[in-house]
């Protein structure tokens, strides 16, 4: 998906003066093409990631139209209160495109991991989250955000997600329903969604499966209508459990009183040491396709 | 180079300034005592520099407001001066700056951009305006503007990390339309600057980094104005302006608790006395 980023932006700076593209020393054979042809609305900004925020909002305040590319902990973590007094509250449409979502770089040790990135980014009010699952929905966030008023943070894995739908005239503002499906409902965001599809597939009786691009704000009237006969909710995401896509969803049931069951898969909340690649730390913490398939199963068993 | 500004306003007119400085001091003891406010000290400490940039400096028209210079208080503390200066310049009312910091006001204790025009971006935490007008300044040079970027730093806030990230930068996108200006009253929030790291030589720290950098008596306008003219040389520029905390008010110069104590109805009359 971030070659899809890198295309798209690449294209917008073609048609549009304004559009800036800052790295945070990240992007070697991905953001190349943009860095040749528009070297003027180029920087690598480096390993000074305080800077890199503040300069960005600088930038955004005298109309150009920014995007921060760097691996998520350096994007939001390191600078948070940048991201947040400098872009966030004084609403300036900043985009940054964060790499590494979960435990993509696994193992490369938890200061490369973001299981907490959506808990983290949800504090700010008037961020817009997104989480792509495929290039189609990496391609139409870019859209959104070059449009966006609000400041946006686009959340992917790397590289290699086939495509989930068949057609880009999809609406990633609105919750995605990408394979029908009746009683369960699996809700899911971002790169897991292999595992989900592959979940899925011989599941009886068959769930509804939901692609959730737009994590903040999530569109819960759209949700809702789609949740029509559905009487168990299961949510799948590599993020810890406790403060992403299944907080989103029990703080939504629990507001609006609703009767929905609910269950979380994710990451436990706890600091990784365990030494695995991408594949095995899914395994480890129940995202394998075969676990998330069990815990559908005991979601709807329950019922 | 610098936009011309209008002619009445460039004449070498000191006593002007003096005067100008002196009322703004006056609105920052009211509106501090008013209000209940500390940073008092902070804020006087940073006057000659803000009327020197406003009155004397900084192309601010109101007819050619898109085209104006930039100010950013990164050292938000020191609202009060800012909030005062701009009163004095007409760009905000009389009414907004003594609602300040108040239950409902007009404006809050730093400064939020959304609560008034003048106010170039938001800031409180330090470390932050700073890098901030790096961002505007590259991006003007990138329109080709001749608009300048003005930021004032506080010698406390240097020592955020932030702030030696911009400077690192700063001279090789060369960002030459960019000064600085640290306040450099020697006092912060529980001790000096000095006292609490290896604070010294800053000049040569600021020089070893790459910018243009000048040190003046951050209270003599014959200084400073000298110190705005002076050429970049294709690099930015800070000038560190030695000040003294409290200046303009005798029992504060110098005195740390004038960054916390509030300005009651004597002190009100004392500090005015002096300020005539």
């Amino acid at each position: 998906m971030r070659n899809t980023l890198a295309k798209k932006i690449t294209n917008f700076a073609e048609n549009n003066p304004n559009v800036f593209l800052i790295s945070g020393d990240a992007g070697f054979g991905v953001l190349d093409d943009f860095r040749d042809r528009f070297s003027t609305r180029f920087l690598n900004l480096g390993i000074a990631e305080q800077n890199t925020i503040s300069f960005a909002s600088g930038l955004g305040l005298i109309g150009f139209r920014v995007f921060v590319y760097n691996i998520i902990p350096f994007l939001l973590y390191r600078c948070f209160e940048q991201v947040r007094n400098d872009i966030c509250y004084q609403k300036i449409p900043v985009t940054l495109l964060g790499i590494g979502s979960g435990t993509t770089y696994a193992p490369a040790g938890m200061t490369h991991y973001s299981v907490e990135d959506v808990a983290l980014a949800r504090t700010l009010p008037n961020l817009t989250i997104f989480s792509p699952a495929d290039p189609i929905e990496a391609g139409q966030c870019a859209e959104f955000a070059l449009k966006s008023e609000n400041p946006v943070y686009i959340r992917i894995a790397k590289t290699g997600e086939p495509a989930i739908h068949s057609h880009s005239s999809i609406d990633i503002q609105k919750p995605l329903c990408i394979r029908e499906g009746s009683h369960t409902a699996v809700l899911f965001h971002g790169s897991i969604s292999q595992e989900v599809l592959q979940a899925t597939t011989a599941t009886s009786p068959a769930p509804r499966v939901f692609s959730i691009p737009m994590l903040q704000p999530l569109n819960f009237d759209s949700l809702h209508a789609q949740l029509n006969g559905i009487q168990t909710i299961v949510t799948v995401e590599e993020h810890f459990v406790e403060g992403g896509l299944g907080s989103i969803i029990s703080d939504w049931i629990t507001r609006e009183n609703l009767s929905y069951r609910l269950q979380k898969v994710g990451i436990k909340n706890e600091f990784i040491h365990a030494i695995k690649n991408n594949q095995g730390m899914r395994q480890h913490y129940g995202l394998s396709s075969g676990q998330i398939r069990r815990a559908i199963k005991n979601a709807f068993d329950l019922t | 180079m610098t936009l011309q500004s209008d002619p009445e306003l460039k004449s070498l007119n000191l006593n002007l300034l003096e005067e100008q400085a002196k009322q703004t001091r006056r609105l920052i003891i009211e509106v501090a005592h008013r209000s209940k406010s500390a940073h008092v000290g902070s804020s006087l400490s940073c006057v000659d520099i803000l009327i020197t940039l406003y009155f004397h400096q900084m192309h601010i028209v109101e007819s050619d407001w898109q085209n104006r210079d930039i100010f950013i208080t990164s050292k938000a503390h020191a609202a009060m001066a800012l909030y005062a200066t701009l009163t004095l310049k007409g760009v905000i009312s009389p009414e907004q700056f003594f609602s300040y910091n108040q239950n409902d006001g007009a404006l809050p204790s730093h400064l939020d951009r959304f609560t008034s025009k003048g106010i170039e971006t938001s800031t409180g935490a330090l470390g932050h305006g700073f890098n901030i007008g790096l961002g505007i300044a590259h991006g003007l040079k990138l329109q080709d503007s001749q608009r300048q970027v003005y930021s004032l730093i506080g010698d406390g806030e240097t020592m955020e990390g932030s702030i030696w990230e911009g400077a690192m930068f700063a001279p090789k996108l060369k960002l030459d339309n960019f000064t600085a200006f640290m306040d450099y009253n020697k006092l912060q929030g529980y001790g000096s600057s000095t006292e609490l790291c290896q604070f010294e030589p800053i000049v040569e720290k600021w020089e070893a980094f790459g910018w243009e950098v000048l040190r003046i008596n951050g209270h003599n306008f014959s200084e400073l104005i000298s110190a705005l003219q002076a050429p970049h040389c294709g690099r930015p520029k800070i000038i560190i302006a030695d000040t003294i905390k409290g200046k303009g008010v005798s029992f504060m110069e110098n005195e740390m608790k004038w960054h916390y104590f509030l300005v009651s109805d004597q002190i009100k009359d004392q500090a005015l006395a002096e300020l005539t």
